[in-house]
């Protein structure tokens, strides 16, 4: 009993100390691909409300997937395309 | 709403359902095909090619099942056996020659417009479209597949794993190597514009 209880006490500033980012980092993709777990989301969290380095990163990140999904334009499809499929797929048996 | 009546339909129904449930998806899916062959004609070869095969093994598609992560695949693997054949010849075109013919050719009738108009934040919208597309072309194709999937058609980790016949693993460290490369060509020019971070 004592012996666990003084590992996990030990534990805790070794997180501060740098643990804590790297698990962080691990999981910036996790994070803003939505693919986190409860338990991972949980720690990211926590750990950004009292981290400026990872809470900058996280924010870097997001800004990142957003240049994607909100600013890289769609090509427009060819208007004949769809046609083209049709008709290949109708003499087709 | 039977099942497994695929082998009964006639061919009048089969098309209907084939084309009720998988052209929707033409559009993402040429998109797709565009961003990774970076040529027109390329990307509408592919998805021709695609919907073909697609038709050949309908009946094994399960109806109500994921239509376009199954026609991402079918894409994906033919470009794969594309670029094995075409990549035993010299490289045909030089994509920063591409992509500059792209963005003008693709602004069309709107784009002596857009000039004249001052800057309104739409341009300023299209120019960090066109930074972004141009630095994201420059990325190896396996970076440029994941980020598309993930960041432009928001397939999960899980069905990308199925689309690219990967691990999940893989598609996690690909996307993380492929993320950091990205950032680092945008980066580069932010500070060619003069944007400190
Ligand atoms: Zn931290």
């Amino acid at each position: 009993m004592e012996s666990k209880f003084t590992e996990m006490y030990q534990k805790e500033p070794a997180e501060e100390n740098g643990n804590g980012c790297e698990q962080v980092i691990n999981l910036l993709d996790l994070m803003v691909d939505g693919e986190a777990s409860a338990e991972e989301q949980h720690f990211f969290n926590k750990h950004i409300e009292e981290c400026v380095n990872c809470f900058e990163n996280h924010q870097k990140q997001k800004l990142l997937k957003g240049l994607i999904s909100g600013h890289l334009k769609r090509v427009i499809v060819p208007e004949s395309l769809a046609q083209t499929i049709k008709a290949k797929i109708q003499e087709t048996i | 709403m039977s099942e497994q009546t695929g082998k009964q339909l006639s061919k009048e129904e089969k098309d209907a359902r084939f084309e009720a449930e998988l052209l929707p998806v033409l559009d993402p899916l040429y998109n797709f095909a565009y961003r990774l062959t970076l040529d027109e004609d390329d990307a509408n070869d592919l998805v021709q090619e695609t919907y073909l095969k697609a038709y050949r093994f309908f009946d094994y598609f399960e109806q109500g099942t994921n239509a376009k992560a199954w026609l991402f695949r079918i894409l994906k693997n033919s470009f794969i056996n594309e670029f094995r054949k075409k990549s035993k010849q010299p490289a045909k075109v030089d994509y920063s020659e591409v992509e500059g013919y792209y963005n003008t050719d693709d602004v069309e009738g709107d784009s002596g417009v857009a000039t004249t108009t001052d800057m309104r934040s739409e341009s300023v919208q299209d120019l960090i479209g066109d930074e972004v597309a141009s630095a994201l072309n420059t990325l190896p194709v396996d970076f440029r597949t994941v980020i598309i999937l993930c960041d432009l058609e928001g397939f999960t980790y899980e069905e990308m794993a199925k689309i690219l016949d990967i691990p999940i693993g893989t598609v996690r460290s690909r996307l993380h190597r492929a993320r950091n490369s990205l950032k680092e060509k945008l980066e580069k020019y932010a500070k060619t514009m003069g944007y400190n971070s």
